[in-house]
């Protein structure tokens, strides 16, 4: 009989009314995903010229596809992977612990959901970070829009504290002496959740207040976002490096080498990383003083160190349990990783697209390029390794392990699956590629337009139409993931389960094997960043703009 | 104290003196960034609580069994 791992059996073992509350959260997730994916291939489409929707339904689509997918589609899919991870690693046969606050918590992410496009498709779109400036004046529109930030992190809140109630619970019954690994990482998280819904109410409630007619417009509406949009990024990455270490051993079945108490204290440095290294999205203020411009670039070194702290982790513990089994060569034993799993390729190319968007994100955090990269297309150029690439890859790769799982039925097609990576990456390195020489070029971030009438270099026309065509190949991978998971979600055809590629090392006797792979991989991500950061360098100071910015500098 | 709860409590010190930092140090005078971290201080200073009192109780029960029920 096959091993199973502690998520399935658990996933198959929830109760009744747990699994009603995790298929609509996943439910709304993919709603949300197929929305965003939809609204995304407008945006590009619009961009690369190849469709001409007019100013305001581009905006629209710009606002609709960053809303969906960047508060929607990673916060849903978050909600549903907290409970799922907090129950099934700390005691299943309890189940979610606060229900009540977890359904509620629910209700209130799909009011958010449906407030926010009402505000998107009857108001003016202020774009995913609706500056209250761009409403000029207070409407329903506007105030749907803050209104449906607010249920969301209402919702949130409401749903990490049944996170935090499933996890603490467990060790008051006696049932664990310490909170398993994964148990532990769940309740960090959940509660870096709940601060993020905080900093939304810091961020949005006095403007949701100006939008209903009850006070002035806001000031220093620009630090709030910054401090939940610095929230924001922390988050997903937390998200995916925990299913990363979840799911490699549900695939493997390896643990960490390093022990659980060391797991720990490396899922804990995410909380302790995050508020020190913040500082960095202040680098566009010009009142910020000097001082904190220097302590910002130096802490926002420190700001990969937790997630290549927990590559490094589960990439020596497979290395040295993949030798113990007859891997062999510097690079050997990866060829032995079950990759026929959709899930395993979808996580090995997240890695990769983490290592990419990485590098290119410790560009843009410099004080001294954040100025000239900022408005540029550079930024969406590298934020869809890590948003699409990463986070997405990794989370769709959770949800093909998950929905089976819950509903009983086999995997549509993994075979097809097993591509799919392939294709979303080669689709990103097309989009990120062009973006990225696109952003060193000058072409703006939020222009739908950029041949200014002939005016601009013509190679701004041809680059955004590759990047046209590399959403095209996204959109594609994207679809075909949405089809297989709905398709598992909504009961058609009979129940069957079908068992995918899996290696089972647990029991390997590990001695004293290498584990080269992560610190060569560490000296690549650093070699990336240098050589990303000498290219813009060289690149901007070609520019013709460099004596203008030098006298006002 | 219990290992997890450690933790919390670490991340809390951590989170209350950046708190501490943007609220009163001029040079880093930010009170939004104040706001936000002194609450998230609170968080986890409320997990570590939260995680300590479970333990605790767990350790009750378990030397007075019938107490516990």
């Amino acid at each position: 009989m096959k091993e199973h791992h502690a998520l399935i059996d658990g996933l198959k073992s929830l109760p009744e009314a747990d699994w009603r509350l995790l298929m609509g959260i996943f439910a709304a997730a993919l709603a949300a995903l197929l929305a965003g994916v939809a609204f995304g291939a407008a945006t590009a489409f619009t961009r690369a010229g190849f469709v001409e929707p007019g100013p305001l339904a581009g905006f629209r689509a710009m606002t609709a596809h960053a809303v969906s997918i960047f508060f929607y589609w990673l916060y849903f899919a978050q909600a549903g992977l907290l409970l799922v991870l907090a129950t099934v690693f700390t005691s299943h046969q309890h189940g979610i612990g606060w229900r009540r606050a977890a359904w509620a918590g629910f209700a209130l992410m799909l009011a958010g959901f449906a407030a926010s496009l009402y505000g998107i498709s009857s108001g003016l779109p202020l774009l995913y970070d609706a500056p209250p400036e761009l409403g000029r004046e207070p409407s329903a529109a506007l105030a749907a829009t803050y209104a449906g930030y607010l249920f969301l992190a209402a919702g949130l809140f409401c749903v990490a504290a049944a996170g935090i109630a499933t996890t603490v619970a467990p060790l008051a019954r006696g049932e664990h002496d310490r909170m398993p690994v994964v148990s532990f990482a769940a309740c960090a998280w959940a509660g870096l959740l709940m601060v993020s819904a905080i900093a939304a109410a810091n961020a949005f409630l006095p403007s949701a207040l100006w939008a209903f007619g009850l006070r002035e417009a806001p000031a220093g509406y620009a630090t709030g976002w910054h401090i939940l949009f610095h929230n924001m990024h922390y988050l997903p990455l937390m998200a995916t490096v925990l299913a990363w270490y979840v799911l490699v051993e549900a695939l493997t079945g390896v643990k960490s080498i390093f022990g659980a108490r060391f797991s720990k204290i490396v899922f804990a440095t995410y909380l302790v990383f995050v508020p020190p290294t913040s500082l960095y999205h202040m680098f566009l203020e010009p009142n910020l003083a000097e001082g904190v411009r220097v302590a910002g670039s130096l802490l926002s070194l420190f700001i990969s160190v937790p997630t290549v702290t927990v590559f490094l982790v589960i990439v020596a513990s497979l290395e040295v349990h993949a030798r113990a089994h007859g891997g062999k060569g510097l690079f050997g034993w990866i060829g032995m990783l079950p990759w026929r799993n959709p899930a395993m390729s979808a996580i090995g190319f997240a890695v990769v697209n983490l290592a990419l968007g990485g590098a290119l994100s410790f560009v843009l955090i410099q004080e001294k390029l954040a100025v000239l990269l900022s408005d540029t297309f550079f930024v969406p150029g590298y934020f869809h390794f890590l948003t699409v690439g990463t986070v997405t890859l990794t989370f769709l790769a959770a949800l093909l392990y998950v929905l089976p799982a819950l509903t009983g039925r086999a995997l549509w097609r993994p075979q097809v699956l097993r591509w799919m990576p392939h294709l979303t990456t080669a689709g990103l390195a097309l989009f990120g590629g062009a973006g990225i020489a696109a952003g060193y070029a000058g072409v703006p971030r939020r222009a739908l337009e950029v041949s200014y009438d002939g005016a601009a270099p013509a190679a701004w026309s041809a680059l955004m139409s590759a990047v046209g065509a590399g959403g095209a190949l996204m959109t594609a991978a994207l679809l075909v993931y949405l089809y297989a998971l709905l398709r598992n979600l909504i009961p058609i055809g009979a129940a069957a389960t079908a068992e995918l590629p899996e290696v089972r090392w647990a029991q390997a006797v590990t001695g004293r094997q290498r584990a080269w792979t992560g610190p060569l991989a560490i000296l690549v991500l650093v070699g990336l960043t240098v050589a990303f950061t000498t290219l813009a360098f060289e690149l901007l100071r070609a520019l013709p703009v460099a004596a203008a910015g030098g006298a006002a500098h | 104290m219990h290992s997890d709860a450690l933790i919390f409590a670490i991340v809390f010190a951590v989170w209350l003196v950046l708190a501490a930092l943007y609220a009163l140090v001029p040079m880093f005078a930010m009170p939004g960034y104040a706001v936000v971290w002194g609450w998230g201080a609170l968080v986890f200073l409320g997990l570590a609580a939260l995680t300590e009192r479970a333990v605790r109780r767990a350790r009750q029960r378990r030397l007075h069994p019938k107490e516990g029920k």
